[in-house]
């Protein structure tokens, strides 16, 4: 039962939030009533993703042999939905030879650690830790 | 599009929005931190690579 004036979120399960927040870039912030700033985290996320994506970069998966493809998958699938949309699709396979091969995967990574980020906030704000 | 500074250009807009959006609450705060962090990249890389310019020294 929502409790009326009280953002959706705040009457789900934590784990459920914490995982909607990370599946839907700013989703997280929507179900807790922080609107303008789901927007913007939204907008970031995507575009560089898809940057990402353009300049021929790579959605990490673990390579047998090679320790820091582990942490770089856990930066990919920090994407949530996109990067299962992106790898269903057949994207974001890299092209190695590619010019802007490494500044795609930049793009990539990064957009996964800020949706990371994002599910870290969701909590505090969950908790109550922050207040805005 | 595709050359290094625009990209790094794109790369610092995108980490300074969200940071001043994720760490500073109002509208005047979050601006002074946009500068401060998309200068602090796209300035600092500049000057980096100059520093960086001469070597290796042959």
């Amino acid at each position: 039962m929502v409790e009326p004036g009280k953002p959706v979120g705040m009457s789900l399960p934590l784990p459920v939030l914490l995982g909607l927040a990370w599946f839907v870039p700013g989703l997280g912030h929507v179900l807790l009533g922080r609107r303008l700033r789901a927007v913007v985290f939204f907008i970031v996320i995507v575009v560089g993703f898809l940057a990402g994506l353009f300049l021929d970069g790579e959605l990490m998966v673990p390579h047998p042999g090679d320790p820091l493809s582990y942490l770089a998958t856990i930066a990919s699938v920090g994407n949530g939905l996109l990067f299962f949309i992106a790898r269903g699709v057949g994207l974001g396979q890299g092209v190695v030879t590619s010019a802007s091969y490494e500044f795609g995967n930049t793009f990539l990574l990064t957009a996964g650690m800020m949706n990371l980020l994002l599910v870290l906030d969701a909590h505090d704000i969950a908790t109550g830790k922050k207040d805005w | 599009m595709l050359d290094h500074l625009s990209l790094m250009v794109l790369h610092g807009l995108l980490i300074a929005v969200f940071f001043s959006f994720l760490w500073k609450r109002d509208k005047k705060e979050r601006w002074h931190y946009f500068w401060k962090v998309f200068g602090a990249l796209v300035v600092g890389a500049i000057v980096l690579g100059w520093v960086m310019y001469p070597f290796p020294l042959s």
